[in-house]
């Protein structure tokens, strides 16, 4: 099996530090960075971002997702961080990269694998406002 | 010791019902996750995961005792 390399990070990380540390020699690599945004769902103002997750089943989901799509598309390596905790506006929430022999590879294996981060991975965000906490129901849409 | 099954809420299931994890006996005839969701009065199963210890099951797999419950509202993350 070829490597995949799966973290929730509960501290704050740098995605140019860590993709410096695991970038290969490999033709292609597509990344995806998402930051916070800095407004609600409604178009408030954001004071903060709080992830949650369940560990141990979401790094074993995110897991064998990688690993599947990494077959079915013939990738090298996989690298996925994603955050949890409270986090500021702008700041690094997942970092999803894939090195390929060819770009289309890379860019459709990176595509999916975030997709299926957003709707099978047990992650749920809680949106602060003026003091108070607001649990989303759906992701924001493609 | 008494037999019992241990059940998870997170997010917002855990603070619409108030608690985050709690020890229910395990009833023979409360034999699966939508009868124990039941049980809890948090409203309507649809959409809600069911992971039996630590991995993701339909509602109605037959429970044992000791396992552990974890009900997950709809996933939000990326």
């Amino acid at each position: 099996m070829t490597d995949c390399r799966v973290e929730v990070c509960p501290d704050p990380f740098d995605p140019w530090q860590q993709l410096a540390l695991w970038s290969g020699d490999a033709a292609a690599a597509a990344i995806f960075m998402g930051r916070v945004r800095p407004s609600t769902m409604d178009g408030r103002p954001l004071e903060a971002l709080e992830l949650e997750h369940f560990p141990g089943l979401c790094e074993r989901q995110i897991t064998a997702m990688a690993q599947r799509l990494q077959q079915e598309h013939r990738t090298g390596p996989i690298l996925v961080l994603h955050r949890v905790g409270k986090l500021a506006p702008g700041e690094p929430i997942v970092l999803v990269a894939v090195q390929a022999d060819r770009r289309g590879a890379a860019q459709r294996c990176s595509a999916a694998l975030l997709e299926q981060l957003k709707h099978q991975a047990p992650f749920w965000k809680r949106e602060w406002c003026a003091g108070q906490g607001t649990w989303l129901e759906a992701n924001t849409p493609l | 010791m008494d037999v019992v099954l241990k059940v998870l809420l997170f997010a917002s299931l855990r603070e619409r019902a108030g608690w985050a994890e709690r020890s229910l006996p395990f009833t023979p005839g409360v034999s699966t996750a939508r009868e124990v969701w039941n049980q809890l009065d948090l409203g309507p199963l649809e959409g809600i995961s069911i992971a039996v210890n630590q991995e993701l099951v339909g509602a109605d797999q037959p429970l044992q005792a000791g396992d552990e419950l974890a009900f997950l509202p709809p996933f939000t993350g990326g």
